[in-house]
């Protein structure tokens, strides 16, 4: 099982009243923010990490949202750089994973394969590359990509970032989204190539296309994994079937919030109002219409949910969900280490989940408490969930070869195609 | 009595399904974002013309994909004067509304024997900085309507969709993908350059403005007077769709201006 330490960048000082009267993302007036705040806000987010980095995580993942009061991070590999150099300098052999760059966002897709590029070199071959296609908001709003072009522009992205990393001549490239008289990046990743990791929401053709290629399929948790991860890692486990593959563990990565404390009434105690800010004023401040803009979502899709929007979970309900009611649908797993330990074993090995981003810096937390949080996790929780999957015969195909994974050097044909 | 036609067009990639009714002479009709309603604005124009609506590639029930043929605004235009000569329409009447009223001052700009007279309905394709037009798709539900019409009775009635659920459904994903097709080419800013081609329309042109559009502010109606030979009519009372919310006022000046 391999373990990583997420974090998302939120501001941590907006006022109580801030989802009455505001989203979170987009025309979130700047005014709100504080110098110090801001400043606080960063510094504490860097300092987390590190921490994680040197608590003994497997990897540090972070991921891209522009214009965002709930995630301050435009390009997450400006962050990824930092790491990558860091514990680089201190020998901390954890994988540095943006998850990562959008590339139905991107207008610049060289650009993000030089840049994971120069983190795979930096950190001495210890990049995982994360490639969603990027929030409807994000993408269209914040990037002004029609959204009925971000899916083809995604696929199409994804295949030039990873020719540009692989094809040993330079090439020109003639897309429909981008052209270029000649693709011959400098540095390319000391990994050849960085495991490939996709993010999916339960979209049956992202499954299809990471089971085909061979990448790594990763999914957000955000809405509740007692109401997502039935309906998702199913799906994906029954197409896995229908290709006539193996139900390889380490090939699905989750992503959940998760609080610990010394037993699970003080964690409640301690941490119930920052679980609260990070819902009511993070994801559930994003207004419905961003996340699913005109185009955005192929028609089948809008259909589908449409007819059973049960794979957004509790998102609905989430700009004024209580600390219990995030609790009952497992959006936020709290409690004392054994509490927290016993449930996610429960999910992980129930689901067959052999990547946990443990997201244990959230909302307003102040800087101790999200310190205390990531200690008490790594100390207590992760040592009863590392060896999950030990002696179950499967490879870790999808983890730098430097940090015990193994590699497979073919990332198959085209996605555009 | 609403005929339907499927047009090839582009070398036979794209097949265009036009609505069809009435007689005399050919009047192209381009609808707006969220694809084509045969309303009484239609059926009035078919009293006296020969109706040819097609529809937006994509807008078509069981053939979304179609928008994927067409990346390019120069393409899009192209594919519409094909679509006009394979139906064998003889200068038409051309009228658009919004997105269709872009696309119909666009074609009238690229062809500009190509209509006899043009009529733009609140149409889309510039930008004035001191009068924005509204983000159509990025509005909440709740907030369109009072984008779209003046009245809000108006508004939910024509609004409304199916009560039997799976109908909903339908209609709905159909809409919205309808104006996801339609922003392929006003996505982010609905602005491709028109104003640098509006002296090329030399066609008679009537452009009509509900006085209290917010999707697109009637001050846009001046822009689009820069056309040579037009006229502007405001519409009181209304919002961006005044054939809609103002069907007898605006059902006779359009009728005023193509008789004259």
């Amino acid at each position: 099982m391999k373990i990583t330490l997420f974090e998302q960048a939120a501001y941590r000082y907006l006022p109580p009243d801030f989802a009455e009267h505001h989203d979170s993302v987009c025309d979130t007036p700047y005014s709100l923010v504080t110098h110090d705040g801001m400043y606080s806000s960063m510094r504490n987010f860097l300092d987390e990490l590190m921490f994680g980095a040197r608590s003994g995580f497997d990897g540090i993942a972070v991921t891209e949202h522009a214009q965002s009061s709930y995630d301050l991070m435009p390009n997450p590999n400006v962050v990824a750089g930092i790491l990558a150099y860091q514990t680089e300098q201190e020998e901390l052999d954890v994988a540095i994973f943006p998850m990562g760059r959008s590339l139905g966002k991107t207008r610049e897709p060289v650009r993000v394969a030089e840049e994971y590029s120069m983190l795979d070199v930096i950190s001495g071959g210890r990049l995982v590359a994360g490639f969603p296609v990027g929030l409807s908001y994000d993408a269209s709003l914040n990037n002004g990509i029609p959204p009925i072009d971000v899916r083809g522009r995604f696929n199409e992205n994804l295949d030039l970032v990873l020719r540009s990393w692989q094809d040993p001549k330079p090439f020109a490239f003639n897309g429909r989204y981008s052209q270029y008289p000649q693709v011959n990046i400098w540095p390319r990743p000391l990994q050849q190539p960085p495991p490939v990791w996709l993010t999916g929401v339960g979209n049956p053709a992202t499954m299809q296309l990471i089971l085909k290629r061979g990448f790594g399929f990763t999914f957000f948790g955000f809405a509740g994994s007692k109401l997502t991860a039935q309906r998702i890692f199913p799906r994906f486990w029954e197409l896995a079937d229908e290709a006539g593959l193996e139900h390889n563990p380490y090939q699905v990565g989750f992503l959940q919030h998760i609080a610990v404390a010394e037993t699970d009434e003080r964690a409640e105690r301690e941490y119930a109002e920052h679980v609260e800010y990070a819902f009511h004023t993070g994801l559930g401040a994003i207004p419905p219409q961003m996340l699913a803009l005109p185009g955005g979502i192929d028609i089948r899709g809008v259909q589908a949910l449409l007819r059973d929007p049960s794979d957004f979970g509790i998102y609905w309900q989430m700009r004024q969900a209580s600390l219990r009611d995030l609790i009952d649908s497992g959006t936020v797993i709290i409690g004392s280490p054994e509490t927290v330990a016993d449930q996610l074993t429960d999910l992980c090995r129930q689901h067959r989940i052999g990547n946990l981003h443990a997201l244990l810096g959230f909302g307003s937390m102040p800087r101790e408490l999200a310190m205390r949080n990531i200690k008490l996790f790594a100390d207590e929780v992760a040592p009863r969930l590392r060896n999950l999957w030990q002696g179950s015969g499967f490879e870790h195909h999808w983890w730098p070869e430097r940090l015990g994974g193994t590699l497979r050097r073919n990332l198959g044909e085209k996605v555009s195609a | 009595m609403v005929k339907t036609e499927i047009v090839e067009t582009w070398g036979g990639k794209l097949p265009i399904t036009v609505s069809v009714a009435g007689a005399g002479q050919p009047l192209l009709y381009l609808h707006q974002a969220a694809g084509l309603a045969w309303d009484p604005f239609l059926q009035h124009l078919s009293e006296r013309y020969t109706v040819y609506a097609p529809q937006f590639p994509g807008t078509t029930p069981g053939n979304p994909y179609a928008i994927h043929t067409v990346d390019h605004l120069c393409d899009l235009v192209l594919i519409y004067e094909e679509l006009v000569r394979h139906l064998g329409l003889n200068q038409p009447v051309v009228i658009g509304q919004s997105f269709g009223g872009m696309l119909a001052a666009e074609l009238a700009a690229h062809f500009p024997t190509l209509p006899s007279r043009l009529v733009l309905l609140a149409p889309l394709g510039l930008w004035r900085d001191d009068a924005p037009v509204a983000n159509l798709l990025a509005a909440s539900a709740d907030r369109l309507p009072g984008l779209l019409f003046h009245n809000p009775e108006v508004a939910a009635a024509a609004l409304a969709m199916p009560e039997d659920p799976e109908a909903a459904v339908t209609a709905t994903s159909q809409m919205v993908w309808s104006l996801g097709c339609a922003g392929k080419f006003f996505w982010p800013i609905p602005d491709r350059g028109l104003r640098g081609r509006l002296h090329r329309i030399t066609a008679r042109t009537l452009v009509v403005w509900g006085r209290q559009d917010a999707f697109v502010p009637v001050s846009y109606a001046d822009e689009f007077a820069a056309i040579a030979d037009s006229k502007v009519v405001v519409i009181e009372d209304s919002g961006h769709l005044p054939q809609i919310e103002q069907f007898q006022q605006t059902s006779s000046a359009v009728d005023d201006f193509l008789v004259r």
